[in-house]
């Protein structure tokens, strides 16, 4: 049930991790009447554990990066992460200052990058949209049944359900 | 009654916040007794890449980011010190277009601190009607400068873009819906009945406090201090285009509302005045040299003054760029307020002070 209406609205939470409130801004006039994301059942909420879209505005200072991990790891599977504006995708204009980590895919993986300094609503508008088709994707590939081990096979005179057999003792241990 | 008391944080991430920020209350019952407020998750280290980074005359876009909501004034400053020390004198039309783009900033920031506040009060459909209203301001910018938020229209010497006729005439238009929309939102912040319990006689500064505590911007104004930058500085004409100084009494959220609303009105009538005569002529002279000395400026973003202070030493690179913020000079007055008010009002009064927590950690 849960999957039917995450597809239909998706809840979005917000972060500002070092931006310079434009993107921000820019956020609240694409919920706002002329844009109007929530027409697409988009709902800013405050608390991760609801939240399906993370939006992320700002370089990632060196005070906020442990946040951000920490909301990511508080958001349920599965979700979608969306880096507004070009100082979330590389750094932007603060790239090399010192007190910045030079965009959000050092510490989380990134799923849309908007660039833009400072975005515009439509273009917010697209990547949330684009967001949305991740979203159901991914929701798709969680819900695929899949085997935990494969047939017992024999290999060199060990049994194994594993590909590779693990073999003891080997210098490069895998698996 | 047991006197204990209990700590309730709020942030760095919170739904009533756009930028994180953290405050500590020690609340007894309702009442909070102390604050403790935490500004610097959003350091950046801009002042330093200043001096290290950038050469001085791509700065003005740079400080720009120090904040998204009064770019216009940051670089405005900057440019200003510029060219007080490359003693470059730029011609009437371009001072006139600066305060026009300043003053269309100022509408639309007043008008975001208003609908956030609501917003923070629990009346969501006037967020989204003020909200809605801003797109008219918003638009303006953008036929203007070329972009919503980040204009980069102001360069050493000038302005970047010139006014035509049809642009000018688009403005006009805009400011005289957004005149009439914001005479109605001035009857409803007076006569709303739900705005005014949560708006009237909360949050209240006295006019002593607000002196003591150095308040500045509209807090100040609220509260009946004549503070206003505009009516000290001679950079730019503003007194010609019809700058009045507005205060009020009360120093409540409700006084700080209307504060932001004859304000807004204010900037509209200097807009108007400044689009029907407008002079002729160049709006870009170019500058010669390199910055040599030190220079102040001061400037009144949408919040209070803003001070810049320029160091240079006849080279590319500058020797110091200091940027004091408003909300930073108002950080004792926000503590002040808060003490010996109920936890419940705490998002109405902090979206009333319409802190900028970039400008502040820079």
């Amino acid at each position: 049930m849960y999957e039917k209406y995450r597809k239909k609205s998706p809840w979005i939470l917000h972060y500002n991790a070092g931006s310079c409130n434009g993107c921000d801004i820019e956020i609240l006039a694409a919920l706002a009447p002329k844009y109007d994301l929530e027409r697409f059942g988009v709902i800013n909420t405050g608390n991760p554990k609801q939240s399906d879209i993370f939006l992320i505005t700002g370089p990632v200072t060196l005070r906020s990066r442990e946040r951000i991990v920490e909301l990511y790891t508080q958001i349920p599977e599965p979700k979608v992460v969306v880096a507004v504006g070009s100082c979330s995708c590389t750094g932007g204009v603060f790239r090399d200052m010192y007190n910045v980590e030079d965009g959000v895919d050092r510490y989380i993986p990134v799923d849309v990058y908007i660039p833009g300094c400072a975005v515009s609503p439509e273009l917010i508008i697209d990547g949330v949209v684009k967001g949305l088709d991740i979203l159901e994707q991914k929701t798709k590939e969680m819900e695929k049944p899949f085997k935990l081990f494969q047939e017992a096979t024999t290999k060199d005179g060990i049994t194994s359900r594993r590909e590779t057999p693990l073999r003891v003792g080997e210098d490069n241990e895998k698996n | 009654m047991s006197k204990k008391t209990i700590n309730i944080p709020i942030g760095s991430q919170h739904i009533a916040l756009l930028e994180p920020v953290r405050f500590k209350f020690e609340c007894e019952n309702e009442k909070i007794i102390t604050v403790d407020s935490d500004v610097g998750f959003v350091h950046r280290g801009i002042e330093r890449a200043c001096t290290t980074k950038f050469k001085f005359d791509g700065i003005g876009y740079v400080v720009a980011r120090v904040c998204g909501l009064c770019a216009i004034t940051h670089s405005l400053s900057y440019t200003v010190a510029i060219e007080k020390l490359l003693g470059t004198e730029i011609s009437v039309k371009a001072k006139y277009l600066r305060i026009l783009l300043l003053e269309l900033d100022r509408i639309h920031s007043h008008m975001l601190c208003l609908s956030h506040t609501c917003e923070s009060a629990g009346f969501e459909a006037m967020f989204m009607r003020i909200m809605g209203d801003r797109e008219l301001v918003m638009e303006i910018q953008e036929l203007l400068t070329g972009n919503r938020i980040q204009f980069d229209y102001i360069s050493i010497g000038g302005v970047n873009r010139d006014l035509s006729s049809e642009i000018a005439q688009k403005i006009r238009q805009n400011l005289y819906e957004v005149k009439q929309r914001a005479l109605g939102y001035r009857e409803e912040f007076t006569n709303n009945w739900s705005l005014s319990l949560k708006f009237k006689g909360i949050g209240a500064l006295s006019l002593d406090d607000a002196y003591r505590f150095n308040a500045i911007g509209p807090l100040a104004r609220a509260s009946g201090l004549h503070v206003d930058v505009r009516n000290e500085i001679n950079y730019l004409p503003f007194s010609e285009v019809g700058f009045v100084m507005q205060t009020h009494k009360a120093g409540d959220i409700n006084a700080r509302n209307l504060i932001r609303l004859d304000e807004i009105q204010n900037s509209i009538k200097m807009c108007e005045n400044i689009v029907n005569g407008l002079p002729e002529g160049d709006i870009f002279t170019k500058p010669k040299g390199k910055p040599n000395g030190e220079a102040l400026v001061r400037f009144e973003a949408p919040r209070g003054e803003l001070m810049y202070y320029v160091k240079g030493n006849a080279t590319a690179m500058l020797e110091r760029v200091r940027i004091k913020t408003p909300t930073f000079s108002s950080i004792p007055a926000f503590s002040h307020i808060f003490v010996g008010e109920d936890y419940a009002d705490v998002p109405a009064i902090l979206a009333s002070f319409d802190p900028c927590l970039s400008c502040t950690a820079k």
